[in-house]
């Protein structure tokens, strides 16, 4: 047994985006090395050096669009599915980033590692979505989950930021071991890692069923741990709330999307033959999810809690688009995330600005009279809550919109229906908080104080923008995510 | 003019957001009530003369813009006006205008978020009345709810929290509900253009019991939406509580206009659609109508706050709209042989009758509400109650607003000579032939319309004595002390006076606004008759 | 020789058992062992079905890749996961996970 190396199908050019991104963590370290305590310039430029890392990125991500290449003999692809999730997760770390200038040095002084992480996870992410073999999947999964463990618990004076990275690693890596089995099972049931490959073996029907099955089950569960479904969710919020603000403004949006990015892939590309087996176990999971998000979300003081809740119900949303299994359903989470990432981050970047110095977390009681106090925090929050609820004109109803065409494209009109209703659900929880901001009294004026930056406001400007504009005008970006994902024999 | 024509309905909905945005940068607070006030004559103004230049003899939709917008969704943002919208628009600004010069003159705080939220209600509900694309009707549907939640919850009573929240919630679910029946209606016709789906007449290519479910589906999915808003019974329970909170000109807007939507949905959207579908199920539409009529108008005795019972006078009120609707769409079915029931000349002609006296019902509810509402925040602005048993003997102190009071509320009952009544005799003219028994039902509620008229308000408010021990914390409009009730001053007067002659005018001419309803109602009846 | 069925057998147990330990032991650092003891089972699943599963030819090597990289993560995960318990020993003076209650709501 012979075996050689082709080199020429070693087309790194493709995943240039991901290699932006490794230049640029190690060039963040590196500046991290020159300072020292008598000149700890370099350490103040790390930021700067991500962002622009990001931003580096973004660009080869243009560059490299349009194009629809296989590399690594099959590993992972770079079609318009895969760009459009490099845009997304560029867009939550920039903002993330932009959200952590001011706040991470106040929590931990080796800021150079955390912004070095934070671009190491955006790479395991952006990877998450162009694998196209079940070991590129996990390897992705597991480099993005190692680097959110440890900024989760970055705060190491914190006891509720390391509760929060330890139940986050515990709960993580348990799931990530389900995952790996799954892997080796379908591998057992079909003879392949490759999505190809195992669609090949399923549409022949030369497949192990027992073993294919216990596999997707197995795989579900790990999916639906990164992705908190219920009923793997009991992590998001105690992760949520304990870690530093920016990380979950980051990571609320950069998981759900590389995890749903590469679930839909999974699903459509590598398994959509046994699609009778995965539906209706999926329409059922979307179903408890938006039901325990939303309720669960009724109830929280915590307003980290509540968004927490919160993204747990939009979870739910995304997978009904996936249960209906139609293609468009990649395209419509795809908008979806996009839009997602502007409202979310934008609402963690207000309630960042509402965290008394010191603490990790802001109460529903500190949004209380806001209107009066800070209207433009106010009114930018409204408009994310207003957003995240799915009220046109802005983002997040086109998303909505998307979402359960595609569920009801897939025939799955009671499911569509059902999450309509708890979208009424969630519009209670979301107005709480405007009408706490506009409609109630300042609870303690000497809290009165919100912990503004220039990063920070540019982080909500862009953030606002885009719920907005997006919303007017989506036509475009509904375009850019148009008919994105390279199917099987398609 | 050729230009004017074809760029009047943007103009008209969009200037309010210019004016929004010019409120938005202005921080003195007189140059923004001025500014509203002069900002809101231009949509008036054009309102004006698209009731002048839309052609009746032509008649469908004129002065349409169609341009594409969300090309993924096959989303237009289309425009157009018809003998049903034009009346509407021009309601609307003029409701709009009067409800932004009265309230200069009685909101103090937070003025400038105020007028910012009254110029984007208005933007949102031109833009229902002008979209001919499902997509922007349901964006302006929704973003209709945005001010009016906050106009409740910031300058509402004391009970604004939970009055406001219900108003969101209960609409959204019927907004939500409508949202699944366009896409149903979506993926029946393929296109979002509002008369292409009603054209395409959605499902009836199916298997006859197949079409009934899913057309059926369709039609409940957008009832839910329309009935909340309208609101139809048992759909009404919001509707109280937000007038009750609301502040004046938010009621104004909110009974005057906002109502009007969900009867405007029903109009343009389920029965051109759903014709057959909107037949099979006129007797519930009808029976919800006809309990309304009598239930809000028992309700209404009972009630001891003036505002609260006007709310509940409205949902009576929108119950002739109902009844009027749903006996024109039981018209709308097929003979046993399989002809169209509107075949025949005296039931086309009824159910002419009924959508006309539905839409008169519509633009005179507008008109005298709004009034109503009006001169309830007149007495409360100086009493600072509205409790009825604190109040009697007014007749005397206060001739101006008793004279007010006495026009709007005979028009209310439906006198003859003033607006209401042609309102009600066409409504009940087209019910009588079409649906006899609910028709005679309601009938109860004219009479019952009449004593809480004439016994809850007039009698509490002004017949008898006045007793000053009753309340004795009297005020001027302007908040200082007074001794006892003063009469309307000048800006109060000015924004009743329009409504007032509008009333007598429509009371003697309902003929100016008819023909364009006529127009619309024969011209939908006529493409339905055609149909079979 | 041994059949596949005594390696898939042995496979189960160790990961019933590093289920097992996950589930029930309070101490993080028996929980982590439990999850290395389901990685390792894995690992033992990937190569049996290399080596004896009818689907694939013996030639491609992805069992064994697969089970290579696992390995790989599974020690990035004693490292990383050993680092954030030493961490939370710092501020709490304990790794019970019981103990661990502030996040709540």
């Amino acid at each position: 047994m012979e075996t050689t190396l082709d080199l020429s199908t070693l087309n790194l050019a493709v995943v240039l985006p991901e290699l932006t991104l490794i230049v640029f963590a190690i060039l963040v370290m590196a500046a991290d090395v020159f300072a020292t305590p008598k000149n700890p310039a370099p350490r103040q430029w790390t930021p700067w050096i991500a962002l622009a890392g990001v931003v580096a990125a973004a660009i080869v991500n243009l560059s490299v669009s349009g194009r629809e290449v296989t590399l690594f003999q099959g590993a992972a692809i770079l079609d318009k599915f895969a760009v459009g999730l490099n845009y997304i997760i560029l867009l939550a770390t920039g903002l993330g980033i932009l959200l952590s200038v001011k706040y991470i040095p106040r929590i931990n002084k080796q800021v150079g590692e955390y912004y070095a992480l934070t671009l190491l996870t955006a790479t395991g992410m952006m990877m998450m979505g162009a694998a196209l073999d079940l070991i590129t999947l996990f390897l992705a999964l597991e480099i993005f989950s190692l680097a959110l463990y440890i900024l989760s618990g970055l705060n190491r004076t914190s006891p509720r930021s390391t509760e929060a990275a330890i139940k986050y690693f515990l709960l993580g890596a348990f799931s990530s071991a389900f995952f790996a089995y799954g892997g080796a099972l379908i591998y057992a049931g079909t003879g392949t890692t490759q999505y190809y490959g195992i669609a090949q073996v399923t549409a022949a029907g030369l497949a192990n069923t027992p073993l294919l099955y216990a596999g997707i089950a197995l795989l579900v569960a790990g999916f639906g741990f990164k992705v908190s479904l219920v009923p793997f969710h009991s992590w998001t919020p105690d992760v949520y709330q304990g870690a530093p603000t920016p990380v979950t403004a980051f990571m609320s949006v950069g998981t759900k999307a590389a995890a749903f990015a590469a679930f839909f892939r999974v699903m459509l590309v590598a398994l959509p033959f046994s699609y009778g087996a995965w539906s209706m176990p999926l329409a059922l999971l979307a179903v408890i999810t938006m039901a325990v998000g939303n309720f669960a979300a009724l109830q929280q003081r915590s307003l980290k809690r509540m968004l927490a809740y919160s993204s747990i119900a939009h979870a739910g949303y995304i997978l009904t688009a996936l249960a209906g299994g139609a293609a468009e359903g990649a395209d419509a989470a795809l908008f979806y995330l996009f839009t997602y990432a502007f409202m979310n981050i934008g609402a963690f970047a207000v309630v960042m600005a509402l965290e008394e110095m010191g603490a990790e977390d802001a109460m529903q009681d500190r949004a209380k009279g806001l209107g009066k106090t800070h209207p433009i925090m106010a009114f930018l929050m409204a408009i994310f809550m207003f957003g995240l609820s799915g009220m046109p004109p802005l983002a997040g109803f086109y998303g909505k919109v998307l979402l359960f065409e595609a569920a009801v494209a897939g025939g799955m009109i009671w499911l569509a229906i059902a999450a309509v209703a708890f979208t009424a659900v969630g519009a209670v929880y979301y107005l709480r908080v405007i009408a706490n901001m506009y409609f109630a009294d300042p609870v303690d004026e000497s809290a009165d104080e919100v912990n503004r930056s220039l990063p920070l406001d540019v982080g909500l400007a862009i953030a606002v923008a885009g719920t907005i504009l997006v919303g007017v005008f989506p036509g475009f970006w509904m375009n850019a995510f148009q008919q994105s994902m390279a199917l099987f024999g398609g | 003019m050729e230009f004017l024509n074809s760029w009047v309905l943007p103009i008209i909905l969009f200037w309010p957001a210019v004016a929004a945005l010019l409120i938005f940068i202005t921080n003195d607070e007189r140059m923004i009530k001025w500014g509203s006030i002069l900002a809101s004559l231009l949509p008036l103004g054009l309102s004006i003369y698209l009731l002048a230049a839309y052609d009746q003899g032509v008649g469908g939709m004129q002065f349409v813009v169609d341009i594409p917008w969300i090309e993924p969704l096959n989303a237009s943002f289309a425009l157009g006006a018809d003998g049903l919208s034009v009346p509407l628009i021009f309601l609307t600004t003029l409701l709009s205008t009067l409800s932004i010069y009265y309230s200069a003159g009685t909101i103090r705080y937070r003025v400038k978020e105020y007028f910012l939220m009254f110029q984007l209600l208005e933007l949102s509900m031109l833009g229902v009345f002008m979209a001919l694309d499902y997509v922007l009707f349901y964006v302006f549907w929704e973003i209709s709810l945005v001010p009016m939640y906050l106009l409740i919850g910031i300058w509402g009573g004391k009970n604004r929290g939970y009055a406001s929240i219900k108003f969101f919630i209960y609409t959204l679910v019927g907004s939500v509900a409508m949202l699944l029946a366009i896409l149903g209606t979506y993926y029946a016709t393929g296109t979002f253009n509002i008369l292409d789906a009603a054209a395409a007449k959605p499902f009836m290519n199916l298997p006859a019991d197949q079409a009934l479910l899913l057309s059926s589906l369709a039609f409940w999915g957008f009832f839910l939406g329309f009935a909340f808003k309208v609101p139809s019974f048992p759909f009404h329970t919001w509707l109280p509580d937000a007038h009750t909170e609301a502040p004046t000109a938010g009621s104004v807007i909110l009974a005057g206009v906002l109502l009007k939507l969900g009867a405007y949905g029903f109009l343009r959207i389920i029965l051109p659609t759903f014709p057959s579908t909107s037949a099979y199920w006129s007797m519930w539409i009808v029976a919800l109508g006809a309990i309304a009529i009598v239930y809000g108008a028992f309700v209404c005795i009972a009630q001891t706050d003036l505002k609260r019972l006007i709310a509940y006078s409205s949902v009576s009120h929108m119950g002739y709209v109902m009844l009027g609707i749903g006996a024109a769409a039981s018209a709308m079915g097929r003979n046993p042989d399989g002809t169209s029931m509107l075949n025949d000349p005296a039931v086309f002609d009824s159910a002419a009758m009924a959508i006309n006296g539905a839409l008169l019902q519509m633009f005179m509810h507008g008109i005298i509400t709004g009034a109503l509402f009006l001169l309830v925040g007149v007495i409360y602005e100086r009493a600072h109650t509205r409790a009825l048993d604190k109040f009697g003997g007014l007749g005397t102190l206060t001739p101006y607003y008793y004279g007010f009071f006495l026009v709007a509320g005979f028009a209310s009952l439906g006198l003859p000579g003033l607006a209401g009544f042609w309102a009600e005799f066409f409504t009940f003219r087209g019910a009588f032939a079409l649906v006899p028994l609910w028709a005679a039902f309601g009938v109860i509620g004219i009479v019952m319309t009449a004593v809480y008229i004439l016994w809850r308000i007039m009698q509490s408010l002004f017949f008898g004595e006045y007793d000053s021990t009753k309340l004795d914390h009297w005020t001027t409009v302007t908040g200082e002390h007074a001794d006892g009730p003063t009469d309307m001053v000048a800006f109060e007067k000015l924004t009743l006076w329009p409504l007032i002659i509008g009333m007598f005018v429509l009371g003697f001419f309902p003929m100016l606004v008819l023909n364009y309803f006529n127009s619309f109602s024969v011209g939908m009846l006529e493409s339905i008759r055609t149909l079979f | 020789m041994v059949s596949q069925t005594w390696y898939l057998a042995l496979a189960a147990f160790v990961f019933s058992c590093g289920l097992y330990a996950a589930l029930t032991r309070r101490n993080a650092i028996a929980v982590l062992i439990g999850i290395e003891l389901m990685l390792n089972a894995v690992n033992i699943n990937l190569v049996t079905f290399w080596r004896y599963g009818s689907m694939a030819p013996m030639e491609q090597l992805s069992g064994q890749v697969f089970s290579l990289f696992v390995i790989a993560i599974a020690g990035a995960e004693a490292a990383v996961g050993l680092a954030l318990i030493i961490s939370v020993y710092r501020t709490r003076h304990t790794v019970n996970l019981d103990e661990l209650d502030m996040l709540k709501g």
